[in-house]
């Protein structure tokens, strides 16, 4: 079969070692290799797993199709227009950008050039997701009247908590993935945002507790909790969940439940161990898929884009006290 | 002294309480009226207590000390107001009143009268809470940051029509998140500024509602409330400091669980009990023994008005989009 080549742009996401696993497994690609602009912290991996470490960023554009970024938030925009400019597809790493500039800059310069742009939202290919997509799509819930989403996680650390790099804390970090959820399952558009954060945990300077409430275009209303509330005794790094109430059913989702608890006496801690299916190797395998048939990506950059609108009006709400509308940014 | 008790409507409420009286030291069931009286006769019957034709004349009885308000909500004023003027001390299912105004007129009713006002927050006397309360106070999460408390039950609307009628029940926040509303002002004290959302009058029978609560130095707290969770009552809470966090969740938490064939039964519109003391028995427990030494509840009516005023703040910023400022 025909395989996509794909690279790796930077090493500085804590998902990018995971990324790289799964492209260097996946049947469809043919993993091109590493470019990292710290190339000491991954040199030791790529050799130990025989994956081409590539010194400056032209070489790894050369040699590939496709990249995936998994850098600094702030550094998207440059990978990603280097990699349009190469006539390179690519899927970043999310949020999609920093700010609405950067954001709108990537989607122009890959469709100014015919590549594809693709934004890393993994959590679309959970099958209980996609099974309440089928539920409402076919009308078991009737409509949709409100939903409480929550991504809670641990603060990740790293560059995470520093603005500069990752444009905010845990609401630039967490809102996206309910955001993309929330439009995608309703087939709805945010229309205006409600929030509150703080930095109440970690002693960070960025916040780490933020609760997001939304109005959707259609009517229905929901909410996001985007903190980094998970405590370090947590069993596991946080949680995706939905409730959901329609006007024929309530449904709940908990992306992550699939796991054995693990009591860890060594550790005298306990885990959850995850046993479900790894959503970062689907996702993956749909982009490479998508560019090989020359289809559109299952999530695009404009859905990237969306969702970051939403968490850049979570701040300014936050900071005006009063309900900010997407039409404003 | 042995209060003589006498009950105000025999739905839920007035059933619960009426049956939590009967072996209660200081205190005697002795009357009970609802609208209409026969229906309130089977609780009568099992409670050992005399069928009053109306509200008037089991204030006015000469054995009742202690009136119990369990009639709807948009009743609350008119009967509480009828039994503080008659001179016997008053304990109102929350919410105290429909209103803040009729709440206010009834703490004043009492205040002219000089009796005692106490307002049934059941929710501080569940264990669960009050262990949280505890912990909270002690420290042992640290700084609480962030918190979120959900409750839900089926419609209950189906059960008891006049919970569907907004103007008369108020709506989901009125009668079911009032009650984590009261519970957040009890462990972190008045909040600076909310902002909410709800369904109510929109989807029939189903209500459903999202709060963010704001303290000026934290915590955020979000408050859910929900008359759609078909398979009946549940409740949860979650309190993170920054030293740790508290988890419960009532259906998790319950040490019996009973399955039938053929599946589900019909919805739980409260918990089974699983301790021997009920929280509505400590409840009342608590206000008889406050009141026969003469001292106010643990839950006042000025107490209990902030937390009805507050429920309207979040019910104002529901209907108008917008960031009120409490306080």
């Amino acid at each position: 079969m025909t395989r996509l080549r794909v690279g790796l742009v930077s090493w500085a996401h804590v998902h990018a070692p995971g990324i790289a696993a799964a492209l260097a497994a996946l049947d469809q690609v043919s993993f091109t290799g590493v470019y990292d602009e710290e190339p000491e912290r991954v040199r030791a991996t790529a050799v130990a797993r025989g994956w081409p470490l590539h010194e400056d960023l032209g070489s790894l554009l050369a040699a590939s199709e496709a990249v995936v970024i998994a850098s600094t938030n702030a550094d998207h925009r440059r990978y990603t227009e280097a990699a349009a400019r190469a006539g390179v597809h690519v899927l970043s790493e999310k949020p999609l950008a920093t700010t609405l500039d950067d954001g709108r800059a990537m989607v122009a310069a890959c469709r100014d050039v015919g590549v594809r742009l693709a934004t890393a939202f993994p959590v679309r290919e959970s099958r209980a997701v996609l099974a309440l997509r089928d539920a409402i799509r076919d009308g078991a819930l009737g409509r949709v009247l409100a939903v409480r989403g929550t991504n809670p996680g641990r603060y990740p650390g790293s560059w995470f908590g520093d603005r500069d790099k990752a444009g905010g804390g845990a609401v630039m970090d967490h809102t996206v993935h309910v955001a993309d959820l929330l439009r995608w399952l309703l087939e709805d558009e945010v229309e205006r945002v409600c929030a509150e954060t703080g930095s109440y945990l970690w002693g960070l300077d960025v916040e780490d507790c933020g609760i997001l409430t939304l109005d959707m275009r259609g009517g229905a209303f929901a909410s996001i909790d985007s903190s980094w509330s998970r405590p370090a005794t947590y069993p596991t790094w946080g949680t995706v969940t939905l409730h959901v109430v329609g006007e024929r059913a309530t449904v709940d989702v908990d992306v992550f439940r699939q796991g054995l608890l693990h009591y860890d006496d060594r550790a005298r801690r306990t885990r959850l161990v995850p046993w479900g299916e790894d959503l970062t190797r689907r996702m993956l395998a749909a982009f490479a898929d998508a560019i090989l048939a020359k289809k559109p990506v299952p999530v695009s950059g404009e859905d990237g884009l969306r969702a970051l609108e939403i968490a850049l009006a979570a701040y300014r709400s936050a900071s005006e006290g009063r309900a900010v509308e997407i039409s404003e940014l | 002294m042995t209060l003589g008790i006498g009950v105000i409507g025999a739905g839920f409420a007035g059933g619960t309480h009426a049956r939590a009286l009967r072996d209660m030291p200081g205190a005697k069931p002795v009357a009970i009226t609802a609208a209409p009286v026969e229906h309130a006769r089977a609780v009568a019957d099992e409670c050992g207590m005399r069928l009053e034709p109306d509200v008037a004349s089991l204030c006015a009885a000469a054995d009742v000390d202690v009136v119990i308000v369990a009639s709807p909500t948009y009743l609350h004023a008119d009967h509480a107001v009828a039994a503080a003027r008659a001179g016997k001390h008053v304990f109102c299912e929350k919410p105290l009143a429909r209103t803040p105004d009729q709440a206010r007129a009834i703490v004043r009713a009492c205040d002219d009268a000089g009796v005692r006002l106490g307002v049934g927050h059941v929710v501080r006397y569940f264990p669960e809470y009050r262990r949280a309360k505890e912990l909270i106070d002690e420290g042992a999460i640290g700084r609480a940051g962030i918190a979120t408390l959900t409750r839900g039950s089926f419609s209950v609307a189906s059960a008891r029509p006049w919970y569907q009628d907004a103007e008369k029940s108020g709506g989901v926040i009125l009668d079911l998140m009032l009650h984590d509303l009261d519970v957040v002002r009890w462990w972190f004290g008045e909040p600076e500024r909310v902002h909410a959302r709800r369904l109510t009058g929109r989807a029939g029978a189903l209500d459903y509602a999202l709060a963010t609560l704001r303290w000026t130095d934290g915590p955020i707290v979000q408050l859910e409330a929900s008359w759609a969770e078909h398979d009946g009552f549940r409740t949860s809470f979650e309190v993170r400091g920054d030293a740790g966090m508290l988890v419960h969740d009532s259906r998790a938490a319950s040490p019996l669980s009973t399955q039938v064939p053929g599946g589900a039964q019909a919805p739980a519109m409260i918990p089974v009990a699983t301790v021997h003391e009920t929280p509505y028995r400590r409840q009342l427990r608590d206000l008889i023994e406050h009141f026969g030494r003469g001292e106010d509840h643990h839950v006042t009516g000025r107490d209990a008005l902030r937390s009805l005023e507050l429920a309207f703040a979040v019910i104002e910023a529901a209907d108008t989009g917008a960031v009120v400022r409490w306080r």
